[in-house]
């Protein structure tokens, strides 16, 4: 639109406009040029040798191992452990209920922040913060909320007379990190519903409201269909955050008890630095890279075409 | 009658309205909250719901004498300084490329995106290697360098965003007027969108500060960061809680701080690089 408004207030100059683009084009490549070799360097170069090494028997502590040609044994292996697929199950459950409790509570209060009522950017500021907490120090906190004895929830619970809850126990460790992430994310998906209800149309819920539309219906058919692109656009965003998960995991469970809350960041990391089984790893990472990428397939394809239409 | 409790509420509405959020916002603050106590109550007290106290600064002193949590700040506000400033000088020419250019830049567009899924746990081993071969374990150059790279993605991303939003009439006119390509984007196109560049610029901070993975990963004593310096104070002789809130407190606020001083980018940021494409 605005390239075309110039095109046609001056006529007189087409060639020389073609000309600024023709040379733009060859210097383009100048531009881009150091994020390439920034992303070849230390994406597609360390890919690349995961993947030559994930079809090695690759041990660190056993000198000429690398030379090992095992072919898919490494992949064969580990999509038939079952820690492999204890990792899933445990990656699966954790996104799937954190997203669902942060979304439905993210919406729940983005809707009322949108009221009127006093303070309000104080209390959208207070929630800045779970977001932005270096993720270790939440892990580390919420080990001295959840400890079985000396524990702040446990000790609380005990204050009004009720038996403790065993937090970081073999069933409720799953649970205990979904509420800790759950607690940090809800800001996040609070945020992207307050800028789509901000984007709404005045008019639209104006002309509802003169035609006596019920807060129900205001929400069913009005809001809810505005806000549905968000809402999927921030759960996909979170669903791939939540597979790449370390640090706060790390720090609350370690993975425990047991492989109760190994997910497959934490299950790679420890079959990578305990047992320095480089081509084992190098298997799980990338079974795990296509995992993410086929979850994000939707997302990408979203986010290209949004990004291509413009020009 | 059926309106009347509407009508009389308006007040009452907004009340209840507050007192709900207060609700949630201390439920958000608490463990916070509980953390900065920590930091500065006696150690018996870590329990104690009694919220009157002498502060004590026995934390602090322990973590700046036993463990040097100095060189773990210093570490981190370099690391996450030159990071980045690196991130923006390389992201932000490249976003003007991809944007202002009409480079046909589809593959680099895509494989960004697909950059940006990728978990880092997935090429952790690969750089650890490459790393400890090349004798760069341990030092913060490494950490700017793996740094740079994660945050790339995403900056250009949101830059691209940014660039998108400025008329071709600018740089088209600058570029009839004699300017080279460099020049309308060093004079022209960074101060126009300084607001822009503030925004990556904290996302990116934040990330780098935050970071835990590879600096535990390709870190020893020497260039380990602020969220490293936590691990330490589990051991055999139990957990020193007052020590690890003093360092929690000392680790979490600058980000914290950072977040709600620079709020209004930060959801800027936020908007537009997850919804507006």
């Amino acid at each position: 639109m605005a390239s075309q408004s110039v095109l046609l207030s001056a006529p007189a100059k087409p060639a020389r406009r073609g000309g600024t683009r023709r040379t733009s084009r060859n210097q383009a490549i100048w531009f881009v040029l150091p994020a390439i070799l920034v992303l070849v360097g230390v994406y597609l170069g360390p890919m690349l040798y995961a993947l030559w090494a994930s079809f090695t028997g690759w041990v660190l502590v056993m000198p000429g191992s690398e030379n090992d040609w095992v072919g898919l044994a490494n992949y064969s292996e580990v999509l038939q452990s079952r820690e492999f697929w204890s990792a899933v199950q445990v990656t699966v459950i954790y996104a799937l209920f954190s997203i669902t409790f942060g979304l439905t509570l993210g919406t729940i209060f983005a809707l009322t922040l949108n009221l009127e009522f006093f303070w309000k950017t104080f209390f959208r500021s207070v929630m800045m913060i779970p977001m932005v907490i270096t993720p270790s120090v939440i892990g580390i906190f919420w080990k001295l909320l959840y400890e079985q004895e000396n524990g702040v929830f446990n000790h609380a619970l005990a204050a009004i007379g009720l038996p403790g809850i065993p937090w970081l126990s073999l069933n409720g460790a799953l649970p205990s990190i979904i509420i800790m992430d759950v607690w940090q994310t809800t800001p996040f998906f609070m945020l992207v519903i307050l800028a789509g209800l901000h984007s709404i149309d005045e008019s639209l819920i104006d002309a509802a409201k003169v035609d006596g539309t019920s807060r129900w219906q205001m929400f069913r058919h009005i809001l809810l269909p505005h806000l549905l692109p968000y809402m999927l656009v921030a759960a996909s965003f979170r669903c791939i955050a939540a597979m790449g998960d370390f640090d706060k995991i790390w720090l609350l469970t370690a993975g425990g008890p047991g492989d109760r809350t190994t997910t497959m960041t934490i299950f790679t990391y420890k079959t990578g630095f305990s047992a320095f089984d480089i081509g084992r790893t190098a298997a799980i990472a990338w079974i795990f890279v296509v995992i993410v990428l086929l979850v994000s397939a939707p997302l990408l394809r979203h986010l290209f075409k949004t990004a291509t239409r413009d020009h | 009658m059926r309106h009347r409790p509407f009508a009389m509420g308006k007040q009452g509405s907004k009340l209840a309205l507050t007192f709900l959020w207060a609700a949630i916002a201390w439920v958000y603050l608490f463990p916070y909250t509980w953390m900065i106590l920590t930091g500065i109550r006696q150690p018996v007290d870590t329990l104690s719901m009694r919220f009157l106290f002498v502060p004590t600064l026995d934390g602090f002193r322990a973590i700046f004498r036993d463990i040097g949590f100095q060189n773990y700040l210093l570490n981190s506000a370099i690391v996450s300084v030159f990071s980045t400033l690196v991130v923006i000088a390389v992201a932000s020419p490249a976003a003007y490329a991809l944007t202002q250019l009409r480079m046909r830049g589809q593959v680099f567009l895509a494989s960004i995106l697909v950059a940006r899924m990728v978990p880092g746990i997935a090429i952790l081993i690969p750089v650890y290697l490459a790393a400890s071969s090349a004798g760069l374990l341990d030092t913060r150059a490494t950490l700017i360098l793996i740094y740079t790279a994660f945050n790339l993605p995403f900056a250009i991303w949101l830059l691209r965003g940014f660039f998108a939003e400025v008329p071709a009439e600018v740089r088209e006119a600058a570029i009839i007027d004699g300017c080279t390509e460099f020049q309308v984007f060093w004079r022209m196109m960074l101060p126009l969108l300084s607001g822009g560049l503030v925004a990556t610029g904290v996302f990116v901070f934040i990330a780098a500060w935050n970071e835990f993975l590879f600096a535990l990963a390709l870190t020893q004593s020497h260039a380990a960061t602020a969220p490293l310096s936590i691990i330490g104070f589990r051991n055999e002789y139990g957990v020193q809680w007052g020590a690890i809130g003093a360092a929690a407190l000392m680790i979490s606020t600058p980000v914290v701080v950072f977040a709600v001083v620079m709020q209004r980018y930060l959801v800027r940021g936020l908007t537009m690089g997850s919804v507006k494409g």
